[in-house]
Parts: C-alpha cells; sequence; structure tokens
C-alpha cells in the first residue's frame, strides 16, 4: 500500500523506495538500540533486586520449615512410643484371651464360632486325668442340626439329640458331656486293671465298647494261690462311673473256708464303692492279712495249743505273738 | 513219635488254605495264627518251592493235631489281610422302643450266635476271632441237612458290639441269609434287620460311612486336630505375570466343592448305581417317548476305582457345574450308593 501511495505522488521520492526502506532501516536500528541500553540496565537491575528479594524470603522460610520440623519431630517422637507399647498391650491382651478361650477345655463343654455355627468340644476327664475330646459342629439353622462328629457310634446320640437338640440345646450339651465323661471314666479304669494289675488277672478282661460290662478273674496275690474270684461288674447307669451290679465269686466248686468267703464280700463291697484300679490297689494292700490269718492257723495246728493272738504293728511290717498257753 | 493221622478233606483244606497265601505274608500271618511255635517253623525250608513249604506246613499242624477249627482261624486272618477281595454289604439292626441297656458280654453273643445256627442247620460251622476296638469276625461254612458244610465258600460277619450294624461279605447261598440275619438280631439283643442299599470292597469305608467318623476335621482354638487347607492344586499366585481368565468363577468352584467335599480323604466306593422309573421328560414338544404314559426304567451306574474322589474332581476340572447333583453329594451322607429314583 504504501509502495502505492509513493510511486503516485512521483518525483522526489523516484528513488522513493528504496530511501524509504533505508529510512525504515535506520529507524528500526535506532529503535532497538533505544529499547535495549536503558531497559538493559533498568530491567535487569529491577530483575536482580526481585529474585534477592525472593531468594531471602525463602531462604528464610527454609529455615522456618526445618525448625518447625525438628520441633515437630522431637515431639512426635514420645507420642510413637506411646503407640507402640498401646500395640503390645493389645497384643497381650490377645494373647490373654486366646488362652483362655484354649482353657475353656477344662471347663468339659466349650466351642468355638465356625462360619455355619458352632464347633462344641466335649473334654472328659477323670480323678483329676485329662482325657479324650470329642467334638459335635453344630449347624445354627432352624431346625438345628449336626453337621459331623467325633462322637463313637455306640454312644446313644440319635437319642440324645432326638430328645433334647431343638428344645433345650443347653441340656442336650450337658447330657451328651454326662455320657461321654463316664464312658471315659470306666475306660479309664479298665484300660489301668489291664495294664497296671497284669499280674493279678487270670485271664484276658472281658470288655465291651461302652465298657459297661466287665468280667475278669483275679487272685489276691500274683503268686499262686488257691482260691481266685472271679468278678462281673455291670454298669446299667450309663452316665456313671461305678458299677450298679457286682457279682465276685469263686471259680472252684468246693465251698469258701470262711475267711474266704469274708474277703469275697468285702471285694464285692470295694467293687461297688471305689474306682476298679483303686479297688486293686486295696486288694493289694490286704494280702498280707491273708498270710497272716494262714499264719494264726498254722501255728494252732503245729503247737496244738492256742489260740493265738497277733498283733501288728502300726507298719504292718511286724507281728507280736501272744500265747495264752503257758508254753511260750 | 506218630501223629494221629489228620482227616484227608481237613488236610485238603489246610493244603489249599496255606497255599492261598502270598510269600511276602506267609510269616506275618503264621504269626498272628500263633498255631505253629516259632521252633516249629524254623524247622521248615523257606527257600524251597512253594508246593513243598506248604506240604512241610501242613504236616506240622498234624503233628500239632490241628482241628476244623484252627484251619477256620487261619482262613479267618487270610480274609482281615485281604479284606478287598470280598464285596460287603451293610445290614442295620434296631432296637423296640423302651428297650434296656444294652449290656453286651461277648461270650454270650458267641454262644447264643452259634446256638441259633446249629439249631436250624444241623450242619454248619462257625468260628469267631476277636478284633480290634471290641469287635468280632464270625466265620460260617454252610451245610445242609444231609451234606457237610462247604467249607471253601464260607461266610463273614463283623460286628462291632453296641452297634447297629453288621458287615457280611456277599455270600452266594443267598438262601441263608434269612438265617443269619436272625442270628445276629437275637443274639445281639436287637429288635429288627434290615439290609443297607450300601456295598463296596473297602471294609473300612463302609465303617467309616455308617460310623460317621469319615469327617475328623473340626474347629478348635487348640488348633490341634487337623484342618488342612484344601486347594485343589489350584495355586493362583504363581506368577503375577500371568492373568487366570474366570478366576472368580474357579475360586467359586473351588469354595463350593469344599463346602461340600470337605478337606478330610472320601470313604472309598467303587461305584453308585441309580435305579430310574421317571416318566421321559423332553424340552421338544411331541416326540415318541414324550407322549409315554409309563414310566420309563434305566439304570445308570458310575464305577471309578475311587468314585468319591474323582467326584469330587469334577468340578474343578471343568467337567461338571459346581454345585454337583445331590444324588450324587448325598452318597456318604445317607450311607446308600444304591438309589431307586422314582416320580413323587
Amino acid at each position: 500500500m504504501e509502495l502505492a501511495n509513493t510511486l503516485r505522488q512521483d518525483g522526489e521520492s523516484r528513488g522513493g523506495v528504496l530511501a524509504h526502506l533505508e529510512r525504515l532501516e535506520t529507524q528500526v536500528s535506532k529503535s532497538r538500540k533505544k529499547l535495549e541500553e536503558p531497559q538493559n540496565a533498568q530491567a535487569l537491575e529491577a530483575r536482580i533486586h526481585e529474585l534477592k528479594r525472593l531468594r531471602d524470603k525463602l531462604r528464610a522460610e527454609v529455615k522456618q520449615r526445618q525448625a518447625r520440623v525438628k520441633a515437630s519431630t522431637a515431639n512426635v517422637e514420645p507420642d510413637q512410643i506411646l503407640e507402640i507399647s498401646e500395640q503390645e498391650i493389645l497384643e497381650r491382651k490377645q494373647e490373654n484371651m486366646k488362652a483362655i478361650l484354649q482353657a475353656y477345655r477344662f471347663t468339659g463343654i466349650s466351642g468355638k464360632l465356625t462360619s455355619r455355627g458352632v464347633c462344641v468340644c466335649i473334654s472328659t476327664a477323670f480323678e483329676g486325668n485329662l482325657l479324650d475330646s470329642y467334638f459335635v459342629d453344630l449347624v445354627m439353622e432352624k431346625p438345628l442340626w449336626i453337621h459331623h462328629h467325633s462322637v463313637p457310634v455306640f454312644i446313644p446320640l440319635e437319642e440324645i439329640s432326638a430328645k433334647y437338640l431343638q428344645t433345650n440345646t443347653r441340656h442336650f450339651l450337658f447330657v451328651l458331656w454326662e455320657y461321654l465323661n463316664a464312658y471315659s471314666g470306666r475306660k479309664y479304669q479298665a484300660d489301668r486293671l489291664q495294664s497296671d494289675f497284669a499280674a493279678f488277672l487270670v485271664g484276658p478282661l472281658q470288655r465291651n465298647s461302652l465298657c459297661n460290662l466287665l468280667s475278669f478273674t483275679y487272685k489276691v496275690k500274683p503268686e499262686g494261690q488257691s482260691f481266685p474270684f472271679c468278678a462281673r461288674l455291670l454298669y446299667k447307669d450309663l452316665t456313671t462311673t461305678l458299677p450298679t451290679d457286682v457279682t465276685v465269686t469263686s471259680q472252684g466248686t468246693e465251698a469258701l473256708p470262711s475267711t474266704w468267703e469274708e474277703q469275697r464280700a468285702a471285694h464285692e463291697n470295694l467293687f461297688f464303692t471305689k474306682p476298679l484300679h483303686q479297688v486293686k490297689g486295696n486288694i493289694a494292700l490286704s494280702a498280707p492279712m491273708t498270710k497272716v490269718m494262714g499264719f494264726q492257723k498254722n501255728l494252732s495246728r503245729l503247737s496244738g495249743q492256742g489260740p493265738f493272738h497277733l498283733t501288728r504293728t502300726t507298719d504292718k511290717q511286724v507281728f507280736r505273738v501272744k500265747s495264752t498257753a503257758s508254753r511260750f | 513219635m506218630s501223629a494221629k493221622e489228620m482227616d484227608e478233606t481237613l488236610a485238603e483244606f489246610f493244603r489249599r488254605t496255606i497255599l492261598k497265601i502270598p510269600m511276602t505274608e506267609m510269616m506275618t500271618i503264621l504269626k498272628t495264627w500263633n498255631f505253629l511255635s516259632e521252633n516249629q517253623l524254623q524247622t521248615v525250608n523257606f527257600r524251597q518251592r512253594k508246593e513243598s513249604i506248604v506240604q512241610d506246613l501242613v504236616l506240622l499242624c498234624e503233628e500239632n493235631h490241628a482241628s476244623l477249627n484252627d484251619a477256620a482261624h487261619l482262613d479267618i486272618i487270610y480274609t482281615q489281610f485281604h479284606r478287598h477281595q470280598k464285596i460287603w454289604d451293610v445290614f442295620q439292626m434296631s432296637k423296640a422302643p423302651g428297650d434296656d441297656i444294652d449290656l453286651f458280654d461277648m461270650e454270650q453273643f458267641k454262644s447264643s450266635f452259634k446256638k441259633i445256627l446249629q439249631r436250624a442247620l444241623k450242619n454248619v460251622t462257625v468260628s469267631f476271632r476277636d478284633a480290634e476296638e471290641n469287635s468280632v469276625w464270625i466265620r460260617i461254612a454252610w451245610g445242609t441237612q444231609y451234606k457237610k458244610p462247604n467249607q471253601y465258600k464260607p461266610a463273614y460277619v463283623v460286628y462291632y458290639s453296641q452297634t447297629p450294624y453288621a458287615f457280611t461279605s456277599s455270600s452266594r447261598l443267598k438262601s441263608n441269609l434269612p438265617l443269619l440275619g436272625q442270628a445276629l438280631t437275637v443274639a445281639s439283643k436287637h429288635h429288627q434287620i434290615v439290609k443297607m442299599d450300601l456295598r463296596s470292597r473297602y471294609l473300612d469305608s463302609l465303617k467309616a460311612i455308617v460310623f460317621k467318623q469319615y469327617n475328623q476335621s473340626f474347629e478348635t482354638h487348640n488348633c490341634t486336630t487337623s484342618l488342612q487347607e484344601g486347594s485343589l492344586g489350584l495355586d493362583i499366585n504363581m506368577d503375577s505375570r500371568i492373568i487366570h481368565e474366570n478366576k472368580v468363577e474357579k475360586e467359586r468352584v473351588q469354595r463350593v466343592t469344599q463346602e461340600i467335599f470337605g478337606d478330610y480323604p472320601q470313604p472309598r466306593l467303587e461305584f453308585a448305581q441309580y435305579k430310574l422309573e421317571t416318566k421321559f421328560k423332553s424340552d421338544l414338544n411331541g416326540g415318541i417317548l414324550a407322549e409315554r404314559e409309563e414310566p420309563l426304567r434305566c439304570l445308570v451306574k458310575f464305577s471309578s476305582p475311587h468314585l468319591l474322589e474323582a467326584l469330587k474332581s469334577l468340578a474343578p476340572a471343568g467337567i461338571a457345574d459346581a454345585p454337583l447333583s445331590p444324588l450324587l453329594t448325598c452318597i456318604p451322607n445317607k450311607g446308600k450308593n444304591y438309589f431307586k429314583i422314582r416320580d413323587k
């Protein structure tokens, strides 16, 4: 456009285009110089001031923050120590709880919640000896049902659950515990009799699954004896560990001499009142008594005198013989 | 010393019974039998041909005046070692309501059982051997009024005292079954006996099923009972670069399978048989069978060396949907592997 205008004005501006361009060029370089110099100096100075100010400000801020962090860590440390010990306390509490839950076993009936109900553990014991545990896994639905269990097949579980499981679950567990505990106790007695008193037994101990019928022949002394006894114990009440019926008979056909008859009756009584292996213990202790009686009889027979009186010392080891006859 | 000559048939019975025993088990079985003494056994040269060993042993039996009862004992012991060679049925007995507590006397049971059989059949051999857990193995060789008992086809009964179950080896002489049932029922002081729909070679598995002993894992606070982590061989976290397709579905299948079959080893059965008497059901309308009014009769039999383990692995292997049909999964619970299915 300008070119067009300069061309129209002609005359003076014939070399006008080029001269114009030259003029524009010098203008530009002049203005550039103008722009640069003062702006450079001033602008740069201003910029420097600005940056310095910013730097100082940031430095101050950094220092402040560092100081704050130090102060805050100093404050935080005691808090964290507290947190750690709280955690320890909780862990200890948890372990304690677990131990208590495990110890519940000793009450006889304990349990653990499962995803579908509860798994009940029935622990049995006899005379302070912890025996087997049995489990019943219950599903909490209406009606309540048993998923699986470890109760032996000869315990009447179906009967007991038919009576009580739906109506009174607590009583169901208690009755089941009674049966299992008594069974464990009877089994323990029979096992002890077989193992600890094998020397006194003549032949095998006859028993059954429930250990509610025991039949055996035994001697009072382990070494040879003329009158072994046959004992037959019946436990008609499945919730007890002592027999309901006891018969002790002599094996031979001849009538028992009176002392043996006394013994036989005494043994019957013992079986009724004491656990089996304790009865055997008692019988073993009473062996010296029979020796004494035999000795007494022999003395009378041999000397033609008598009767003799025998007294025992307290430790039952020494006997003093006293005779009414004048010969001694 | 001259040994009393043993009856030829008895000697032959000894010979055949001892011949059956594999050489690897010979000493164990003879020692369990406890009829020939250590010294006597040492006199036998066990490096001979089996025929000669057996001959020597039979001679020793003659020396000891072995009776039919002793031979029967040996037969029982052999069968106890080889119980899988027989197929076992299960019978269930029941008491009358209000019956007394069971004061089971093993000697009384044995004598009562024997008497009942002997009164009914003049010719019968009954032998007993006590076994673990207060149980007894009974061997019965059946005869008739006029024939001596056949010692080569005996029936066996295994009875655990004070339980309602008896296990019998299926005898081909089915006619004696009612008598056997009666003897068992009366001797064990029960009222009734019924044959269960349960049969297998694996006696111990049958016992585990009816005594409900196959699942023995329980949750306790003591963590003493077995609680195995069942994973069915599916290691999903193997490698993080591998993404399992259908991971959710696989986990669901595993969970459902574990709920139904549990973590315990399954009792061993060889088959399950389903007798169907149902009307034909079809999705397609029409068709020849759809119009049939009478029920179709057909038999479906599943066989396997270990049926329940095979069923357990069906869904995880992708062959069947989970959960499986209750007809298959109820087998140990119901104590049945024979089913009759009718339309309701």
